[in-house]
């Protein structure tokens, strides 16, 4: 795979495209009473149909902003869970719930994420201005990326209170609406078209510019020594990774892990550049999700178990796995 | 097309390499983190040549390396390249005249060489065969076709550098700026590195390297720029001008010009604040270079 990815990155995505069908017929199969070939008609399209399609294009939408953000940060560990954009989707979705019709509420999350993933910048943007960006060289070098991630862990703190504040600060009359979208994961879903848009926007936004954000990504004061016009796409990778986020949180909540594990597992099997990367953490990512909530569904049937329990069960002891095999690469 | 003054026209008709390199520096002021650096240099650096730019460490060579490169707003002065202000070059056109090799390069994700140095290529003119050929010939000149097909993040610092100038001259920009291209490099690597860049000056090219060896260097120049630095010389700091009041360098703070004129040893020893004296081995000139004398001048 490593060999194949590297030197046929169409055949990888080939080969990703055949997996992520295969993951959504298993999930058609999938039902509270185990696998199912030949469900009743009704149940195979009102309810499990909208389900797949909704965590296909939830997990394609992490792990697209998973790969755009770790390139935005130069930093293979950035994730939009960890780094606090999925809080920042949360409290916009939260706020939006709490004054706005409850319709809207992945505008808000989109906000949301596009806030926390600016500031985010901006404050690693003084990080790395304080260390003269052009005299360092390539950029944020070791200390600078470990401060990126650490000022998104704080983000994501300070997002987490913005949520119980929210709560707290909510009328009645709001308060379960605001709860239950809090607690919702695929089993909620209400719609699967607008997280379907988004991806699509996303990609439409981030996939034409792969080659410079690959240059970016290796030092943004040389990419633009190379024409790259750098405030510009940086500007656009973080709308389409908000975007992204934003509806993946609106849909389905915050699913971790998703858009740490996808791109670097890719990255590791030989998938490099953006315009390989991007599509495939997208069909990897939109596979991994479904495949994660039908084993939700099936597994402890008639429980159903939330997919975070499930993308974190697998995710956590795959990502150290790969860490671990990553530091000899 | 938009009407422009004749000489601009010119300027801008060129292509990289079809007319010769021209650099102006006029009058350049630097600062850096709140500290002028050095300041009046004026400087025509032109198609051919091979200039060093030389000091102690803090002294500017790094900030003056990336205000050639147009990445920072000079404090005052301005900079030429063809004629043509450096700040009012469209990103894209400046990228075909000129390349920078910082010194410093992390690589977050994972990258074989001849992917790092193909997708410089590929920034201009995407699938080329003269790319191909080109990168081809700068993996023997720097001696990286083993590395071809090895991870960047697991080279060594003098082949992660050899990697850095590659990439550089694959940008094929007549004006090629180099920020401390011989570190980490041993001696054979250091003779390769030098060899390219006088291929690169022989060929049209215009090379501004930063060098910390004054032997190396005055066998790789044809000009130098030395740069006194606001500090002074090590041991001497806060004590005054250098060489005290009826030194004609006093109030200077960089010399430029050609190696000869510039690279003298008693300007070499205070600004370094070592004793350097001149040699000559095996018909060769060398610089000797002695321990610091201790407590102030």
């Amino acid at each position: 795979m490593t060999r194949l990815a590297a030197a046929r990155p169409g055949a990888a995505l080939a080969l990703l495209a055949g997996a992520a069908v295969a993951a959504l017929a298993l999930g058609l199969t999938a039902g509270s009473a185990g696998f199912d070939g030949l469900a009743d008609a009704t149940i195979l399209w009102q309810v499990r149909a909208p389900r797949v399609a909704a965590g296909f294009a939830t997990g394609a939408l992490l792990a697209l902003a998973g790969a755009l953000l770790q390139g935005l940060t130069r930093n293979p560990l950035s994730d939009p869970h960890v780094i606090g954009v999925s809080g920042g989707a949360s409290v916009g979705a939260l706020a939006w719930l709490l004054f706005a019709p409850e319709a809207g509420v992945a505008i808000g999350a989109m906000l949301g994420a596009a806030g926390a993933a600016s500031l985010l910048l901006a404050l690693a943007w003084r990080v790395t201005a304080r260390a003269q960006q052009p005299l360092a060289g390539a950029g944020p070098v070791g200390e600078a990326g470990a401060t990126v991630l650490l000022l998104g862990v704080m983000i994501g703190a300070g997002c987490a209170a913005g949520v119980s504040l929210l709560l707290a600060l909510a009328p009645e009359g709001r308060l379960r609406g605001m709860v239950f979208w809090l607690l919702g994961d695929l089993n909620g879903v209400a719609a699967w078209w607008p997280a379907a848009l988004a991806l699509v926007a996303a990609l439409a936004l981030a996939w034409p510019r792969a080659r410079e954000l690959d240059l970016m990504a290796r030092g943004e004061a040389w990419a633009a020594t190379l024409g790259v016009p750098v405030a510009r796409r940086r500007r656009e990778a973080l709308l389409a990774a908000s975007i992204a986020t934003g509806a993946a949180v609106a849909t389905a909540g915050a699913i971790g892990f998703v858009g740490l594990v996808v791109p670097h597992a890719l990255r590791l099997a030989g998938v490099r550049g953006a315009a390989a990367l991007l599509p495939a953490s997208a069909l990897a990512g939109g596979a991994f999700v479904v495949l994660a909530d039908a084993i939700a569904r099936s597994a402890f049937a008639p429980l159903q178990l939330p997919v975070g329990v499930l993308s974190a069960a697998v995710g956590v002891p795959v990502f150290v796995a790969l860490l671990l095999r990553g530091s000899r690469r | 097309m938009r009407r422009d003054a004749p000489g601009a026209v010119e300027a801008r008709a060129a292509r990289p390499w079809q007319a010769p390199v021209r650099l102006e520096i006029d009058g350049l002021a630097l600062a850096a983190g709140g500290r002028a650096l050095l300041s009046g240099l004026s400087a025509t650096l032109a198609a051919g040549e091979r200039w060093v730019v030389l000091g102690p460490n803090g002294a500017g060579k790094s900030t003056l390396i990336a205000a050639l490169a147009g990445l920072l707003r000079p404090a005052a002065g301005t900079l030429r390249l063809q004629a043509r202000p450096l700040a009012d070059w469209p990103a894209a056109a400046l990228a075909g005249w000129r390349a920078w090799c910082p010194t410093s390069w992390s690589d977050p994700f994972p990258l074989r060489v001849d992917e790092a140095l193909r997708s410089v290529a590929q920034a201009h003119a995407p699938g080329s065969d003269a790319a191909q050929t080109r990168l081809g010939a700068l993996l023997r000149a720097l001696d990286l076709e083993p590395l071809a097909d090895h991870d960047v993040g697991r080279l060594s610092s003098g082949e992660r550098q050899r990697v850095a100038v590659a990439a550089a001259l694959m940008q094929d920009a007549p004006l090629l700026l180099l920020d401390e291209p011989s570190s980490h490099l041993d001696y054979a690597h250091r003779q390769m590195l030098a060899a390219a860049l006088e291929a690169h000056a022989a060929r049209g090219g215009l090379v501004v390297a930063s060098l910390h060896e004054l032997d190396l260097a005055w066998s790789l120049a044809t000009h130098a720029l030395l740069l006194q630095g606001p500090a002074g010389p090590p041991g001497r700091r806060a004590v005054g001008p250098p060489g005290g009041a009826d030194d004609p360098d006093a109030e200077l703070r960089v010399w430029a010009g050609p190696r000869e004129a510039v690279m003298t040893p008693a300007r070499l020893s205070r600004v370094y604040g070592v004793p350097v004296a001149e040699v000559e081995v095996c018909g060769e000139r060398r610089f000797w270079v002695g321990p610091r004398r201790p407590g102030p001048a």
